[in-house]
């Protein structure tokens, strides 16, 4: 059970519960106990809550049950372990997620809204529960969540959907997205009453708007919370509900710190605005300021006159009373309202025209850009964290340093280049990763082929064609061609082998004679070449002379005559010394001379009957 | 910066530009030198280059260092820089088809290692992706297109581990914590991986038509709940919480075209940037509601070409780099 909520400050612990049943008799959302600190003096900060409003379970959002106000109590709890969880996250080095029970998905806005209320601070007489303790009166805020920031600081939170971003602002270190344009949504927290009690403020809000009903604040203290004080009754105002909602918003005023020039600002943007004096004099309204002033230099008593005044910041307005905030209020007007709304309106145009910090009414913006400007330094100051991307999203100004372009001003028709390939270069070197290594090293090959076609076509003759199927056909051809011609030629040499004669030198003396016997044979040959090759008629010659022995063939030639002749004369046995043959015109002349081996040697006739059947095969 | 003049296009300081010969793909922002950007070409050969640019805010140049520039083997897939500022060795590491370091000397680049885990010596399956660990800067995780993620102790120079992560190629691969990663795929699932727990992964998410391939993945290094992925063909960015398998939690539909590249804001967890083929990089604030006609974007710029690539580095925060064509762009943020 967390008992961080009634640890600090001497709240009372029953107070909670108090606060609880309190709530959920009215069927508002939340309420807060705001304490006086402890360590800042005239402060006011969290004490304890509850909170009654919607939750989100899982998706849904659902009104929380009414029986279960164990649940409400533990709700609450897991709220505060939350918050607290958040702000120690601010402090840690690392962003981490939350180990509460909760993550800030799971709140609802309202529930946010609840949870950033317990870092907020307030100075005595700032802020709605500062105020609210500074004059000891209650104070009702209807449309909170149209407030402004002067009045109510948390205005911005009450309308706020994108919780989130505070969440994050709270935790992280880095900065996250804060968008303010979200702001302008949807409202959650539309009233929002407080109340003093016990030395500090009791604050409840509801996401219904409600008009003021005083009686319902004096029903709480007396019922739940059983102590009486000093509270201001009002009588509802009615009068203004026709009126714009300005008219509700309890305009306050600064004290220096703030932006002086808006205090006029807010409150000339109020329009319509009623600003109500006691008094009915509008002559003078500086009149009625001095007399705002003696009034609340007396105090604030139960039965103060029911207009208060807008205190405008004056530098001679000085007052350490007037340190804190005033407000007008139009919801303490007196029945008398009518009349004060126009002494009212008087007094604002005066007061218009009479101070030099009055801006100009329709100054909405500069206001509105102030007030931006103080949220965020608010929120800065707050939350510890700025970045321009963050923050700057919603100052229009920031564009003009960046490059991007705010997506709502961004050219309605720009050009969308119409690529052929989605993602072409994703794609290669993602998904056709796998051929493309392959694909490189295969154009290399494919790029040595093509080079290596080229030279073969140059080689071939391919009658002008250099597609790869004719030049490898015209090389084929080609190469069939040449084998041909190779063989041929081949053949043709080896058919004409003898055509160079073949003489081997001898130098044998008895040769001589027969050199000159060939030759006068050759001539004999010679002359009778003709008449041989007429008669085709073969002749053998052997003459022998001791051991010796002289061949004489004339025959016509025929391959390997010679071989067989010489064969045979081996086969004679003799030997054979030496052979001279010539082979003129297709008669081939032999002459050899041999010695007879062996002791009986062939006779002329054997001999000369081998050699004829020799020639004659 | 000179305010006084509103200019509906973007001032000439907040576009910072470089012309390169050739194409550009692969991008990194070096964060021991946050002037130091590395670009690397796609051109489809073997020869490659990765130029060091300086990038100067100020003076609004982007220049390449000549002596800081390299031969790559094939187009550079990724180019990362060592994560950590004050790591000993300026290291940058590349992927194609091997993952190499490289050291960045003063006036020189040397190839430090080339970080091979096949066991042929044939051939190796090209890396599509891979990232540094930052949490642990000797490690890196590689995707390839053999489904499977290798992570590799650089310092060693080992393989720690090698996972069959996926049915199909793993197209990109992104570190969540020190040993925990995830990677998508063309079989269409987000899954992370433990390192404690190799035998077990879990798919957070997967393509609603099915085998609709994954291309890009983004870890919101903020907000580690949060990871973003892109599909093929699709002009969707999907925000996936990985406490929420299976459903998404948000889906980005404003691109006109293809959505190229993803990178998540290094100094917020609420932003996101993306490029596509249509030219625009958009700058998205993720909202805790989303209104019903989905999320729009924060702000867009358009390039005029379609953008192939978009770093945001937590280096330079204020700087979103893109890539497209030949042209190489610093945006301010």
């Amino acid at each position: 059970m967390d008992t961080g909520n009634q640890s600090q400050k001497g709240v009372p612990d029953n107070l909670r519960k108090q606060l609880a049943l309190a709530v959920r008799s009215i069927q508002w959302s939340y309420a807060i106990f705001w304490s006086i600190s402890d360590t800042q003096s005239g402060a006011l900060e969290w004490g304890c809550g509850y909170y009654n409003g919607d939750i989100k379970t899982r998706k849904t959002v659902q009104a929380v049950d009414v029986h279960a106000d164990e649940l409400g109590l533990q709700r609450g709890d897991q709220l505060r372990e939350l918050y607290e969880s958040l702000s120690l996250g601010e402090t840690s080095p690392q962003p981490k997620r939350p180990t509460a029970a909760l993550s800030p998905e799971d709140l609802t806005d309202a529930e946010w809204y609840f949870l950033v209320c317990m870092s907020f601070v307030f100075n005595i007489g700032q802020g709605l529960p500062g105020r609210t303790l500074a004059r000891n009166e209650t104070v009702w805020l209807r449309n909170a969540h149209r407030a402004d920031t002067k009045v109510f600081s948390r205005s911005l939170l009450a309308k706020a959907k994108n919780f989130l971003t505070f969440l994050l602002l709270l935790n992280y270190r880095s900065n996250c997205g804060l968008d303010l344009r979200c702001f302008l949504q949807s409202a959650s927290i539309q009233t929002v009453a407080c109340f003093p009690h016990l030395g500090g403020v009791i604050e409840l809000g509801t996401t219904e708007l409600v008009s003021e009903d005083l009686n319902l604040i004096q029903h709480i203290k007396t019922s739940f919370l059983e102590s009486p004080s000093a509270v201001v009754f009002k009588s509802p105002d009615d009068g203004s509900n026709g009126a714009a909602d300005n008219n509700d918003i309890i305009c306050e005023v600064l004290d220096d710190t703030n932006m002086p020039e808006n205090n006029l600002d807010q409150l000339l943007d109020c329009g319509e605005m009623d600003v109500c004096s006691p008094d009915n004099s509008s002559d003078d309204f500086p009149d009625n300021l001095l007399r705002e002033e003696s009034h609340l230099e007396d105090g604030v008593d139960g039965e103060a006159p029911p207009m208060q005044n807008g205190q405008f910041k004056n530098d001679s307005i000085s007052n350490n009373s007037m340190n804190s905030s005033d407000c007008v209020s139009q919801t303490y007007g007196n029945p008398e309202t009518s009349t004060r709304h126009s002494d009212g309106k008087k007094a604002a145009d005066s007061y218009r025209h009479g101070s030099q910090k009055c801006n100009q009414q329709k100054n909405n913006s500069s206001g509105f850009q102030g007030d931006d400007i103080h949220y965020q330094v608010v929120l800065s100051s707050l939350l510890k964290s700025s970045h321009q991307l963050v923050l700057g999203s919603y100052c229009r100004n920031r564009n003009r340093e960046s490059s991007f372009v705010n997506w709502k001003d961004r050219p309605v028709s720009s050009r969308v280049p119409q690529t052929a390939t989605p993602q072409r270069l994703l794609k290669k070197t993602d998904v056709d990763e796998i051929d493309r290594t392959h694909v490189l090293s295969e154009r290399k090959r494919r790029e040595k082929l093509n080079e290596r076609f080229t030279t073969l076509g140059s080689l071939v003759p391919s009658g002008g064609k250099v597609d790869k199927v004719s030049i490898l056909d015209h090389t084929i051809e080609y190469l069939r061609e040449l084998e041909r011609k190779v063989e041929e030629l081949e053949s043709t040499r080896q058919s004409k082998p003898h055509d160079a004669v073949e003489r081997t030198s001898d130098n044998y003396g008895p040769n001589k004679n027969k050199r000159k016997a060939c030759e006068t044979d050759k001539t004999a040959v010679d002359s009778k070449r003709a008449r041989l090759r007429d008669s085709s008629a073969d002749s053998i010659t052997v003459s022998i002379a001791d051991k010796d022995v002289l061949i004489e063939i004339r025959c016509s030639w025929r391959e390997c005559v010679l071989v067989q002749v010489m064969e045979a004369v081996s086969k004679l046995h003799l030997d054979s010394q030496t052979v001279q043959s010539s082979n003129v015109d297709g008669i081939l002349s032999v002459s050899i001379k041999a010695k007879c081996k062996g002791l009986k040697g062939a006779s002329a006739g054997v001999i000369r009957q081998a050699l004829q059947k020799v020639i004659r095969k | 910066m000179d305010n006084s003049t509103q200019e509906s296009h973007p001032r000439p300081e907040n576009v910072v530009s470089f012309d390169s010969p050739y194409q550009i793909y692969a991008m990194a922002i070096s964060a021991a030198n946050r002037r130091r950007i590395a670009v690397g070409s796609f051109i489809e050969e073997l020869n490659n280059r990765v130029d060091i640019l300086s990038f100067s805010e100020d003076s609004s140049y982007l220049k390449p260092i000549p002596a800081l520039s390299f031969d790559h083997p094939y187009p550079p897939t990724k180019l990362l820089f060592n994560p950590s500022p004050s790591a000993p060795r300026n290291l940058l590491a590349s992927s194609g088809d091997f993952l190499r370091l490289w050291e960045i000397k003063d006036a020189s680049i040397d190839n430090v290692s080339t970080l091979n885990n096949s066991k042929t010596s044939e051939y190796s399956a090209p890396l599509t992706s891979f990232d540094w660990n930052e949490a642990e800067p000797r490690r890196i995780g590689t995707s390839s297109i053999d489904t499977t993620c290798t992570i590799w102790d650089i310092e060693k120079g080992v393989v720690e581990t090698q996972l069959i992560a996926h049915d199909k190629e793993v197209y990109d691969i992104a570190w969540g914590e020190a040993g925990v990663f995830a990677s998508v795929s063309a079989d269409g699932s987000v899954r992370i991986f433990d390192l404690r727990d190799k035998e077990h992964s879990t798919i957070i998410y997967e393509s609603p038509t099915p085998d609709t391939p994954l291309l890009r993945l983004a870890w919101n290094k903020q907000d580690l709940r949060y990871m973003a992925t892109t599909l093929m063909d699709s002009n969707k960015i999907v925000i996936l919480d990985i406490r929420s398998p299976t459903m998404p939690v948000a889906e980005l539909e404003r691109h006109n075209a293809s959505v190229n590249a993803i990178a998540w804001a290094p100094q917020s967890c609420r932003h996101i940037c993306s490029a596509g083929d249509d030219g625009q990089a958009l700058l998205w604030e993720l909202p805790t509601v989303a209104g019903p006609n989905g999320i729009d974007p924060m702000s867009m710029y358009s390039a005029g070409a379609e953008i192939n690539q978009l770093q945001w580095s937590a280096a330079q925060p204020d700087w979103i780099a893109i890539a497209f064509g030949n042209k190489m762009q610093m945006l301010k943020v």
